[in-house]
């Protein structure tokens, strides 16, 4: 990234459309420099959990980058702060008289496996962890004799290997939309016939189910009733596409859940592309001055005077 | 193989449990009708005195300094059990509870946050039936829920027939945005398309705690507050429409071109919990900004000015802290993207969101005019939000409830539970 050290009174920048008269009226300050917020992203931190398109998401573009692992480590910690239930860590106990139903009208008796969850004090990272090791494991034993029900049945020809052992990899996401999208098998440990089990609104415990012989989309009834003025334009109509047929609904619903990891957001490769903006670290104003000890961001002198005490006293002068 | 007319009589009446991370939503429902919600602080509490309060007690606490909190859901999902069980108690099955019921004369509805650990589904399924032992149980992500209500309404469209029995809406798509996560779920036939859910993890959690450190670096140590904070931002936040131009109106100038601050800065007054209990926001004085710590002045102050409306930006730019994922419109483009394109229009023109983050000022017309910025031209783009966002989880699943053929078709019994076991109770329910 060029930075360029300031050494004119005004200068003009450009940011976000936005033009920025910078009246600079005192004399230059060492150790910061005005810069251009053209920088492509990149900037944070690639540690962060990834989801579906692992693969694709494992090199992110490496160009103009501007930041270094001090201030990539600094995102992260800022993150994991932000995501924290409180600032002190705090326990406070279940009043005694109240564990294991004493002293209050029980329920019955606690079963085992009630009684063992009752005293569970992991978190959620600690069952997530607990299901991440799972399903590599699962991914990483030999799928024990089950050619055909192993493959779910709404599986589309084509789109993936058939092969059992394909399954600790992800498929990317296809683009393609006249193929109904398919889910890659279960990592988790198993059992043909678990796999082979209908949805519950497929099954025969639900063949009273009202809806069940209803096609699942009647083609009234979904276009808003709100009238636009293109609602009628035959031009327009026709580019609608047609709904999926019912069988190609049917596959869809069948679909199971994802994992927690893979239903994360992705961030979008045309994203990736945009700069990330960067604000004032003291006043949240646009950072168009970075600080070159620290690498922190600033709107203007006044800004820049403030947080070089503080960056004085953690960097030293 | 037994069939439903064999099992005995389905409860009359429903509990239905919206559990949240930060409320609970909970109340009956029975083909009489819905009867009253109540939002229950989802929490334990203990306050500067070490007293501690459990779910509704809350409302008793007069000064919430230094309050702490010991939440059972995280993350969106219900973790911990021995304190979700003591509020629970506390508020549905002890002698004196608000909402009192028997369980095993009383259904539950429960919902739960999309894409849960199957561990977390099978904990609570085991619970339910085997320590509270309801008569039957329905637990389902919470977005589907709001397929019971009636969205056509939501658009200002003809309201449905009350005489006729409640039916999931057709076709939909499901924004709920709460404390600990923002999901998107498309909904056909009030069954979600699991392949297309995706999740946001930005919620009301992340921007209070972003908004503690914007004003705990510009004004005071706010980090012992996040409940107040929580309040601040509720009372001053809104989705800004054009960002930079707010950017502009609040920045206060260089050093040699002072700005005069515009209408969008605010001063927000603190509780101070004895002649105040609550703290409000009023507009901006630059002359009370002298006063603060002088003997005998009895106003605290907080300005506020382009926090208003840069937290909240966090859902639709993510990255502005360093997040790696793209902001909620694209997140409603990337979810269509694994669907057939055939459902796109019926999609993009039935979008509802829930959760309290719906509730920021302007947040809807954002998010329209995000996605519509997005979407094909030839799709209409249509975003709203029920009357009460926060209830209309609730109200959904209350709605259902007063379908009682239809919830009796997605319910588990106490009986097949005993006869099938947890494992089949979770892919009765859609697990894997
Ligand atoms: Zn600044
Ligand atoms: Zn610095």
């Amino acid at each position: 990234m060029i930075q360029h050290d300031l050494d004119a009174n005004t200068i003009t920048m450009i940011n976000f459309g936005v033009r920025e008269e910078l009246a600079a009226k005192a004399a230059p300050a060492p150790g910061w420099a005005y810069v251009p917020d053209t920088g492509v992203n990149s900037s944070v931190t690639a540690s962060q959990p990834s989801s579906r398109k692992r693969a694709r998401n494992a090199n992110p573009n490496t160009s103009s980058h501007d930041t270094t692992a001090k201030q990539d480590a600094k995102i992260l910690r800022e993150l994991a702060a932000l995501d924290r239930e409180s600032h002190r860590d705090v326990s406070i106990p279940v009043p005694i008289r109240h564990r294991d139903n004493a002293g209050r009208i029980s329920h019955g008796k606690v079963t085992p496996a009630v009684r063992k969850i009752l005293q569970s004090q992991k978190t959620f990272a600690n069952h997530l962890s607990d299901y991440e090791a799972l399903s590599a494991l699962a991914s990483a034993l030999p799928q024990p004799s089950a050619p055909a029900p192993a493959t779910p049945a709404i599986r589309t020809p084509g789109t993936t290997t058939p092969h059992p052992a394909s399954t600790g990899k992800r498929t990317h996401r296809k683009r393609d939309l006249n193929v109904p999208p398919v889910s890659t098998p279960l990592r988790r440990v198993s059992t043909p016939s678990q796999l082979a089990t209908p949805p519950p609104l497929n099954s025969e415990s639900t063949t009273d189910a009202p809806m069940t012989d209803a096609p699942i989309l009647s083609t009234d009834g979904i276009v808003p009733p709100a009238s636009h003025p293109a609602d009628n334009d035959p031009l327009l109509m026709s580019k609608i596409p047609p709904l999926p047929t019912q069988e190609e609904l049917e596959k869809l619903l069948a679909i199971p859940p994802s994992s927690y990891n893979e239903a994360r957001g992705e961030w979008t490769e045309e994203d990736r592309r945009k700069p990330i903006r960067k604000f004032c670290e003291v006043c949240g104003y646009w950072g168009r001055v970075k600080c070159t000890r620290c690498g922190g961001r600033v709107c203007a002198l006044d800004c820049l005077t403030l947080h070089q005490e503080d960056c004085f006293t953690r960097y030293g002068a | 193989m037994p069939t439903k007319s064999s099992a005995p009589q389905a409860p009359s009446r429903t509990l239905v449990i919206d559990n949240g991370a930060y409320t609970m939503k909970a109340g009956f429902s029975s083909a009489a009708g819905p009867e009253e919600c109540r939002v229950i602080p989802n929490c334990m509490a203990r306050d500067r005195e070490k007293h501690v309060y459990i779910g509704s007690q809350l409302e008793k606490c007069k000064d919430f300094g230094d309050i702490v909190f010991r939440r059972p859901v995280e993350k969106g999902y219900l973790v911990n059990w021995e304190a979700e069980k003591e509020i629970w108690e506390h508020e549905f099955f002890e002698d004196k509870a608000p909402s009192h019921c028997d369980p095993s004369e009383t259904g539950l509805i429960l919902t739960e946050a999309p894409n849960a650990l199957p561990v977390l589904q099978t904990n609570c399924d085991q619970v339910v039936f085997e320590e509270f032992q309801f008569a039957s149980y329905f637990r389902c992500p919470g977005p589907v829920l709001n397929a019971y209500n009636d969205v056509q309404a939501t658009f200002k469209g003809p309201a449905r027939d009350p005489a006729k029995p409640v039916l999931p809406t057709e076709i939909m798509l499901l924004i709920d945005s709460g404390y600990s996560h923002t999901t998107v779920t498309p909904l056909l036939q009030g069954r979600p398309l699991q392949s297309a859910i995706r999740r946001l993890d930005v919620g009301g959690k992340l921007m209070t705690n972003y908004l503690t450190r914007l004003l705990s670096l510009r004004q005071y140590d706010m980090r012992n507050d996040t409940y107040l904070v929580n309040e601040i931002k509720e009372a001053c936040c809104y989705v800004s429409r054009d960002f930079h131009a707010d950017m502009e109106q609040t920045w206060k100038g260089t050093r040699g071109e002072k700005r005069v601050p515009g209408s969008i800065v605010k001063d927000y007054v603190l509780p101070d919990y004895h002649s105040r209990p609550k703290g409000y926001m009023r507009d901006h004085d630059p002359s009370t900004k002298k006063k603060l710590g002088v003997p005998g002045e009895a106003e605290d102050i907080l300005t506020l000015g382009n926090e208003r409306f840069t937290v909240p930006e966090l859902i639709f730019n993510p990255t502005d802290i360093g997040l790696r994922q793209s902001g909620i419109a694209e997140q409603v483009m990337e979810s269509l993207s694994v669907l057939p394109i055939g459902l796109w229009p019926a999609l993009l023109a039935n979008i509802i969101v829930v959760g309290g983050n719906a509730n920021i000022s302007d947040f809807i017309y954002r998010l329209q005019r995000d996605i519509r910025a997005l979407a094909p031209a030839e799709c209409i783009v249509r975003v709203a939000r029920p009357a009460d966002p926060i209830l209309a989880t609730w109200e959904g699943g209350a709605a259902l409830a007063t379908n009682t053929e239809a919830l009796s078709t997605l319910s588990v019994t106490k009986q097949e539970y005993d006869e099938h076991g947890s494992a089949w109770v979770a892919r009765r329910f859609g697990g894997k």
